[in-house]
């Protein structure tokens, strides 16, 4: 009898020990990001296919796996990473590439993978998780009037008051574009041709700086996605660009009073990436291909407001309205990819920021230094 | 004489002069073990990745050995105009190696550190080459965007020829050594560099200063007080100390914005109007005064513990003999805290010179300091070596201070308790 229980004690623990050796680890952003990812698609892959799945928090970029490799101790499976990091990594032979068709499955009514969703992936290595939009917003109570338009956002004659801004170049350079007349054409392509000439470049910096020494206006610089929903609740400013799914939660979640602007917004994507010779890449692969699926995707967005890649999730869940989990919010309508929120938008171009990032970079500091 | 002289010999025959040399020996080693660990610690923590990092930052031999062929027809090549056809087909047979061995990647990242725009022609490049017809180079290599017909790229090719070169270290300070072997600035609206540095270090002097003026009477006071209130301020320096930095950052913003506590106040007794409230946030006021709080601590603390061991008799003492209040303070208690002021001063500065989340956050425009610029290199272009290189020039100017210090004051002097 004690030799059985023994027996057993022995089994039971290297079990323990091979199932935790098969789980997938999946570093992403944290908070309600990462939750609304876990019980969006996370959870329901790890019932369906047997596997655990961890998910552990980092703060971005690419410096954490790099280190990992290099010290031959890889402990990622599956890594959610921005536009230009699926460019870098991939360069560097850091992920998996893929065969996008083979390795992802069809929408249900068998458009293949590639053309379900929204744009073609900057990378091999990538695969589409959510966009999101780079819009921006405004305090009804601090506002006369409606801004509509990405002028507006410029227009410090008619709308008085100090204005908050993303830190760093990316996407300030776009909208200040944008809002000075050029047409952003297909995806944005226009603004980003205007972009690679010194002139575009000069011309953009100009409009930010403008707006931040006018006297009537001014400018804030927010870095964590937090601030632009709070420095308006506060009053500190009038207008603010931010990520849609903030906003939303202002307003849906706490009942701000906060009101988006889509006109001219820019969409940005998140994406996954397999890391070559992660811990189980198997089985992390199969968790990937049922994590972006159409449902997968769509079940993530009953938690946040943003996007799924998928244009077939999108069918999915305004067949399910109201999709949101308060079980009153229609979730579509939120939706940056929303055929009512793309009149006028551009696609944040991540292979001209890998390009050019760095030196408009240190452009867009120079011309703060001298704000 | 010296032979008729006999060895003292110890109890079992052996000579006292050996068995003593035998015993300290044995004590050597004893002492050199007990502090063994210490040393593979330093070794390990400290030496080896400095030695790491300065390495990386010089190391080029990536690029180098990536473009054998080419930088061997680039010796002839004078920089001045484009390359001649030798150079084109030396770099074609490279890449196309390259691309073979699914390296190129690599190259055009490193490439695009020394030049923006590299990362997208070297892409194009692979694709087009597959159709490269023999013979003619240049013109194909230039037909497949016109950036290859541009000079400034090649100039930058060959900047990366040599194996070790410091030309992060002059990136750092916004110069690059040009075509002719000059070294030159880089273009005016390009230099970014050299402002965060002058930031940096004058952000943390004044810290230092500012610091310094309110931890003196603190400390001073802190001494002198009779135990039971000085234990009650104790706890009032010491509780922010114990709070999360992030919560006293927002603290201050919440405070000092525009719309914030302090303004609201100042409105309502009707020192400013409504609509000119001053900005305190988001600009070099709004750090100035939330490091100075974070930091205060750092200078209380070793002050205090100076201050503590000044017996209060020598004051009195100077009155006694004469002297003004002011007099005795100035020629006797103040130089014999001087110790707690060099260990206070020397650990906020050099605290506040790598600071970079308070400024992020509450510095506004101005906000940048170059530890985000290294931060930015670390994480986002991945540019290990120019990251290495700044974090050697930070490393070397505390160094620099410390050795200035060294010489003023004598660091044996420094006092933390």
């Amino acid at each position: 009898m004690k030799k059985l229980s023994k027996l057993l004690l022995t089994l039971s623990f290297a079990l323990s020990i091979t199932s935790s050796a098969f789980a997938v680890t999946v570093a992403s952003w944290g908070g309600a990001y990462t939750e609304s990812q876990k019980l969006g698609y996370g959870d329901p892959t790890a019932k369906k296919l047997g596997v655990e799945i961890n998910w552990v928090d980092y703060s971005g970029g690419l410096s954490e796996i790099k280190a990992q490799k290099e010290a031959g101790a890889i402990v990622w499976d599956i890594i959610d990473v921005f536009a230009m990091d699926t460019i870098t990594g991939c360069d560097e032979g850091l992920f998996v590439e893929f065969d996008f068709d083979k390795d992802f499955p069809a929408a249900p009514d068998g458009t293949p993978a590639s053309k379900d969703f929204f744009t073609s992936m900057p990378s091999k290595c990538a695969v589409g998780n959510i966009l999101y939009s780079w819009n921006y917003a405004y305090n009804t109570n601090n506002v006369k009037g409606t801004p509509k338009t990405i002028k507006d956002f410029f227009n410090t004659k008619k709308f008085p008051g100090k204005r908050a801004i993303y830190k760093s170049a990316l996407t300030n350079l776009e909208i200040a574009l944008a809002a000075d007349g050029i047409k952003p054409g297909k995806g944005g392509a226009k603004i980003y041709k205007a972009l690679e000439t010194e002139k575009g470049v000069q011309r953009a910096m100009d409009k930010i700086k403008k707006l931040c020494t006018d006297p009537k206006g001014g400018c804030v610089f927010w870095s964590a996605g937090a601030q632009p929903p709070e420095l308006l609740m506060s009053g500190e400013v009038v207008m603010a660009t931010g990520w849609n799914g903030r906003f939303f939660n202002a307003t849906v979640g706490e009942g701000a009073p906060i009101k988006q602007v889509w006109d001219g917004q820019g969409l940005d994507y998140e994406y996954f990436v397999l890391v070559k010779g992660g811990p189980d890449e198997a089985n992390a692969k199969k968790a990937l291909a049922e994590m972006t699926s159409t449902e997968g995707l769509a079940g993530s967005a009953k938690y946040i407001a943003y996007a799924p890649w998928r244009k077939s999730s999108i069918e999915v869940m305004a067949k399910g309205e109201p999709w949101y989990k308060d079980g009153k919010t229609n979730m579509v309508p939120h939706m940056p990819t929303a055929p009512e929120n793309t009149k006028n938008y551009f696609l944040v171009d991540p292979i001209f920021w890998a390009d050019n990032g760095t030196e408009l970079g240190e452009k867009w500091e120079a011309m703060k230094a001298g704000l | 004489m010296s032979s008729e002289t006999k060895k003292i010999l110890t109890t079992d025959g052996i000579p006292l002069e050996e068995s003593l040399k035998k015993a300290e020996k044995k004590n050597k080693l004893k002492a050199f073990l007990l502090v063994c660990p210490l040393l593979l610690f330093l070794i390990i923590t400290y030496v080896f990745p400095i030695g790491d990092m300065l390495f990386r930052s010089i190391d080029d031999r990536m690029v180098t050995d990536m473009l054998p062929k080419t930088y061997k027809a680039m010796e002839k090549w004078d920089g001045k105009d484009l390359p001649d056809e030798e150079v084109f087909k030396a770099f074609y047979l490279d890449y196309k190696k390259l691309v073979e061995e699914k390296t190129f990647g690599k190259l055009a990242t490193q490439l695009n550190y020394e030049k923006n725009g590299f990362k997208s022609i070297l892409k194009k490049l692979k694709r087009k080459m597959k159709k490269f017809e023999e013979g003619n180079y240049k013109e194909q290599i230039m037909g497949v965007h016109k950036r290859w017909a541009n000079v400034e790229y090649w100039r930058a090719l060959k900047r990366r020829a040599p194996a070790y070169s410091y030309s992060k270290y002059l990136k750092g300070v916004d110069m690059y050594e040009n075509e002719d072997g000059k070294i030159v600035q880089v273009p005016e609206d390009r230099r970014v560099h050299k402002i965060l540095w002058v930031r940096t270090v004058e952000v943390a002097f004044f810290v230092t200063v500012l610091c310094f003026l309110m931890a003196y009477p603190i400390a001073h006071l802190l001494a002198t007080l009779p135990m039971k209130y000085s234990n009650l301020l104790m706890i009032c320096v010491l509780l922010p100390f114990w709070t999360s930095l992030l919560v006293r950052t927002a603290s201050w913003m919440i405070l000092l914005q525009q719309q914030g506590i302090v303004n609201d106040f100042f409105v309502w007794i009707g020192l400013v109007s409504d609509e000119n409230r001053p900005e305190m946030m988001y600009n070099k006021t709004g750090t100035y005064v939330a490091m100075t709080q974070i930091l205060l601590p750092f200078m209380v603390l070793p002050l205090y513990s100076v201050m503590k061991t000044i017996s209060p008799s020598l004051m009195r003492a100077g009155k006694s003999l004469g002297g003004t209040p002011f007099v005795a303070f100035w020629k006797v208690y103040f130089p014999l805290t001087i110790p707690g002021i060099g260990a206070g001063c020397l650990l906020v500065f050099i605290l506040a010179i790598g600071y970079y989340i308070t400024p992020a956050l509450v510095g506004g425009a101005s906000g940048t300091l170059i530890s985000n610029q290294i931060a930015f290199h670390m994480k986002s272009t991945l540019d290990w070596s120019f990251a290495s290189a700044m974090g050697l020039m930070l490393l070397t100017g505390v160094l620099a201070i410390y050795w200035v210090y060294n010489k003023l004051v004598g660091v044996d002097n420094i006092k933390l308790g």
